[in-house]
C-alpha cells in the first residue's frame, strides 16, 4: 500500500471507530428497545467498547509499524489532520445543539447521552474520511 | 471578474535525475517530510511551505526558483 504511516493510521482509526460504533449500538439499541433508561447500564457496554477500540487500535499499529517505518507527522499530514478536524468539526457542535434542545424540552437523559456520543463518533468518522480523502487527492 | 488560476510548477523530477537519480526516499529523508509528502510535492498536488521548498533547493544546490515556478493561467474574463 503506498500510504503514509500517518494514512495507514487514520485508515486503523477509522475502522476501530466504525466496528466500536457498531458493536455498542447493536447492544444498545436492543437495551432501548427493552426499555433500559438506566445509564449505568450503558455505561457499562460503552467501556467494554472503548476497550475493544483501544485494543483494536494498538494491535492495528503495531502491524503498521511492523510493515512500514513508522515516521513523525510531516507539514503535510499535520495541514490534512487541521483540515480535515475543521471539516468535521460541525457535527459535534450540531450534537451540542440538539442535546441542549433535548434538555430544555425535558428529554431523559439516556437520550441526550446517545446525541452527544453520536456527534463525537460522528464527527471522528467524518475527519478521518476526509483525511483519507485528502492523502488520495494528496492534499 | 475571475481572478487568475495559479500553479506551482517544480523540476524536482529533472534534478533528481541529475543528482544520480536521487529517490524520492533520499530527498525525503534529507529534507525531513515522508516520501509521500515528496511525491505529491512532485506531482503538483502539494505546494509545500517556503522552509521546505528551501530545503529542497539547498540540496540541489540550485536557487529556489530553478527548482519552482509560479504559472498563472488567465481565466475567463480576467484581464
Amino acid at each position: 500500500m503506498n500510504a503514509s504511516f500517518e494514512e495507514k493510521s487514520a485508515w486503523i482509526q477509522l475502522v476501530s471507530m466504525v466496528v466500536t460504533l457498531a458493536l455498542y449500538f447493536f447492544v444498545a439499541v436492543r437495551m432501548l428497545a427493552h426499555g433500559v433508561t438506566d445509564l449505568r447500564a450503558f455505561a457499562a457496554v460503552f467501556f467494554v467498547a472503548v476497550m475493544l477500540m483501544v485494543i483494536v487500535l494498538v494491535a492495528g499499529h503495531v502491524v503498521a509499524a511492523i510493515v512500514d517505518r513508522p515516521t513523525d507527522p510531516d507539514e503535510r499530514d499535520r495541514l490534512i489532520g487541521w483540515r480535515a478536524e475543521s471539516n468535521a468539526s460541525w457535527i459535534v457542535a450540531v450534537g451540542v445543539l440538539t442535546a441542549v434542545t433535548g434538555m430544555v424540552l425535558s428529554v431523559e437523559n439516556v437520550w441526550i447521552a446517545h446525541v452527544l456520543m453520536v456527534s463525537l463518533f460522528l464527527s471522528s468518522i467524518a475527519k478521518y474520511v476526509f483525511q483519507l480523502v485528502y492523502y488520495r487527492r494528496g492534499t | 471578474m475571475a481572478r487568475p488560476k495559479t500553479s506551482i510548477r517544480n523540476e524536482i523530477r529533472v534534478l533528481r535525475f541529475h543528482q544520480g537519480e536521487m529517490t524520492q526516499q533520499d530527498l525525503a529523508d534529507e529534507i525531513g517530510v515522508t516520501r509521500q509528502t515528496v511525491n505529491a510535492i512532485e506531482g503538483g498536488k502539494y505546494s509545500p511551505s517556503l522552509e521546505v521548498a528551501f530545503r529542497i533547493a539547498q540540496v540541489f544546490n540550485k536557487p529556489l526558483e530553478d527548482v519552482f515556478r509560479y504559472v498563472v493561467k488567465p481565466a475567463a474574463g480576467w484581464r
